[in-house]
């Protein structure tokens, strides 16, 4: 490199900065009145529109919430304890937005789109607001493919569709958070050449963290790093100790990136862990601006600030390129209590629930999900031909087996049917237990609840059955992949492939039941 | 905090009432002097913010200060303040009371901060010159403060045009740390 001259130096730089003395800046100012907990009331900013940003001192930043007579309520997104009465905000003429872009995938960020897993700044080109209007009617259309989350009871009992929102709801410790993050990890098939063939295309996922313990966080995204589930992923954190105002914007910024890729003409789908912590977030801040409490003193539009949230899930026209982006909210109950307040809400703003009962889940039965009350009521459309066949009656199955259990356990005589369905339920049950970070492909899926459905696991002693499913797909790979993959291409049975289907079924499980015997 | 609905309420009911005696601009220099007297004693300013004093004897007070200095309709509008026991926001209703007169007046309060004291002249032509760019009578208010480095900060309402060297300086590190390409 040749040496640098001085003067060249200084003749760029009065290049670049001629005209620089010409500049005025005009802004808008105000003065705090009253600062703390978050929340700021400000004297002036009298052109300040509804949720617009502000600059506070020390480069913290606000949203304006409240638009009051005499002065102007702010939310603050850093330490309120550095701002003090007296000082000048000034107005920034930006609404409260994010950053989005491909360059998400894969980072790890606050609520404001800043990064903060210490791997330098993020690549965007765009910025949208956080809040946004859902779409129309006529932009939208009816939920029509599948999204698998590779769970057995949920894509056969409780299907998810493309655009759909599901509420998984449960007390703490139910494994609401696994549900999610098993289906964040299952997207991965999407993003592989093999979807590519069957016409399946990638599903980008954001994981969005309201009010978690840090090292909880933390866990996940290792989680996902490890199942190589990053890649597609980005994970949004406003964790405890995070300002409440954070927490209260995380699941917008959240909608807001997904709806990136939905308007890109690509699928999303957005967890948002939990709800029920962000409406605690939002009744702090609302209370501390003075806003009137109502029931259980949640401020009388928390309705709304989650149905203009959750209803920003859709299923897009195909003139709008047919993107998707679905919603996966969770909400957690106290000691199984869905008729409180914030639960009733969410699950009629949702398209269906998944409810996991504690029960259940310390009874070994996990997922710990309760096909009876659990439902989806848009789901059924998007399931896939094949699965619908053999998961059919796979509910009204278990649901009877729900209902004679609770009469059998009076030890009174029972009938040859009502033993044979008793027997079935018990066996449906075992096979629908599934472990955690282990999603299955839906063929396999269809193999497995097949074998069930019709009957070939109802003699295998219930203890051998996980063995069973196992060594069963294993043959099913290793000399069957024909199969396997026609139900893939084909997404349905047809009557030969379902004869040729019976055909291994009944080799393998008469040759199984031998190892048993022995 | 200040309380400025109180203050904005006590400002309108004096200004209704100044507006029908024919006496806003009187008003307004006893108020302005009532809270430069506030302003420059801190007694006065404990006394006023005091519930320990009984609203008789903070009447006879202020009776005594400025019985003799303002006019008979400001003094009994502090009476009155007193008797309501809002005599703590006497400061801000002066200042409230300022800026209705000047809205009624179609004048306006311009704060202007320089880096240097500025010549008579060099007032009147920035005077003329917001007067025409507001349409409103310029009641001009100078201060002088080094730390802007050069240029003006000038303040109408809640706009501030920001012309200072200190401001240029703050965004051109803005864009220096962004990296991008200058803005012209």
């Amino acid at each position: 490199m040749s040496d640098v001259r001085p003067d060249e130096v200084s003749d760029i730089l009065r290049k670049q900065l001629a005209g620089f003395q010409k500049e005025v800046d005009i802004y808008d100012v105000g003065t705090v009145l009253q600062v703390g907990d978050g929340v700021a009331r400000v004297y002036g900013l009298t052109h300040a529109l509804m949720s617009e940003l502000i600059e506070f001192p020390h480069g913290v930043f606000g949203m304006v919430l409240n638009l009051e007579e005499d002065n102007v309520g702010c939310i603050l997104f850093g330490e309120s304890s550095e701002i003090s009465e007296g000082n000048t905000v000034r107005r920034t003429g930006r609404v409260a937005s994010m950053p989005v872009g491909e360059g998400m995938l894969g980072r790890v960020v606050n609520p404001l789109g800043q990064p903060i897993d210490g791997r330098g700044p993020v690549a965007t080109a765009k910025l949208l607001p956080i809040e946004r209007k859902a779409l129309g009617v006529i932009q939208r259309q009816p939920v029509k493919e599948p999204l698998q989350t590779g769970i057995k009871a949920v894509d056969g009992m409780i299907p998810i569709g493309r655009g759909q929102r599901e509420l998984i709801i449960g007390d703490r410790q139910t494994g609401k958070t696994a549900i999610a993050l098993d289906a964040i990890i299952n997207q991965r098939y999407t993003h592989g050449d093999k979807a590519k063939k069957e016409g399946i295309k990638p599903v980008y996922c954001i994981y969005v963290a309201v009010g978690q313990k840090s090292s909880t966080v933390a866990q996940v995204v290792d989680k996902l790093q490890q199942e190589g589930a990053m890649e597609y992923t980005t994970v949004i954190a406003a964790t405890a100790t995070d300002p409440a105002p954070m927490q209260f914007i995380a699941p917008y910024s959240g909608a807001t990136l997904g709806e990136f890729f939905r308007d890109s003409g690509r699928h999303a789908l957005v967890v948002y862990d939990d709800l029920t912590k962000q409406a605690q977030a939002y009744r702090q801040v609302s209370l501390l601006l003075r806003r009137p409490p109502g029931r259980e003193a949640y401020p009388g539009d928390i309705f709304y600030l989650h149905s203009r949230l959750l209803e920003r899930a859709s299923k897009l026209s195909d003139d709008l390129g047919g993107g998707s982006l679905t919603a996966l909210p969770v909400i957690e109950t106290q000691a199984g209590d869905v008729s409180a307040y914030i639960p009733t809400n969410v699950i009629s703003i949702t398209d269906g629930q998944i409810y996991l009962e504690p029960g259940m889940f310390n009874s070994g039965i996990r997922p710990a999900i309760n096909v009876g009350i659990s439902v989806s009521r848009v789901g059924g459309h998007a399931q896939i031909k094949a699965m619908k066949k053999v998961a059919g009656s796979l509910r009204i199955g278990l649901a009877q087996y729900r209902e004679l259990e609770a009469f059998a356990k009076f030890g009174s005589d029972l009938d040859k049917s009502t033993l044979a369905q008793l027997k079935r339920g018990s066996h449906l049950v075992e096979l629908l237990k599934q472990g955690q970070f282990v999603p299955m492909s839906v063929e396999k899926q269809v193999v497995a609840l097949f074998a069930g459905t019709f009957g070939y696991v109802d003699e295998i002693p219930l203890e051998e059955l996980a063995r069973y499913e196992r060594e069963l797909l294993e043959v099913m790979e290793l000399r069957h992949p024909d199969i396997l993959e026609a139900i893939a291409s084909t997404k349905d049975l047809a009557p030969d492939l379902t004869e040729k289907l019976k055909g291994v079924m009944k080799q393998f499980t008469d040759s199984f039941r031998a190892t048993v015997k022995a | 905090m200040k309380n400025l609905r109180v203050a904005r309420r006590y400002a309108q009911a004096m200004m209704d009432s100044a507006d029908a005696a024919h006496t806003i601009e009187e008003t307004a220099r006893d108020l302005a002097g009532v809270a430069a007297a506030l302003e420059g004693s801190r007694e006065l300013r404990l006394l006023a913010a005091s519930p320990v004093v009984r609203p008789a004897r903070k009447e006879a007070i202020f009776r005594e200060i400025f019985g003799s200095r303002v006019g008979k309709g400001t003094m009994d509008f502090l009476a009155l303040v007193i008797a309501m026991q809002r005599e703590m926001h006497l400061a801000e209703i002066a200042e409230q009371f300022a800026l209705l007169r000047d809205t009624k007046t179609g004048a306006v309060g311009v704060s202007v901060v320089a880096a240097v004291a500025l010549t008579a002249p060099q007032e009147q032509d920035l005077a003329g010159a917001l007067g025409r760019a507001t349409g409103k009578t310029v009641r001009l208010r100078l201060t002088v403060d080094p730390s802007i480095r050069g240029g003006l900060v000038v303040r109408v309402g809640d706009t501030v045009l920001d012309a200072s060297v200190r401001r240029q300086l703050e965004l051109l590190k803005a864009r220096f740390i962004a990296g991008g390409p200058p803005a012209n």
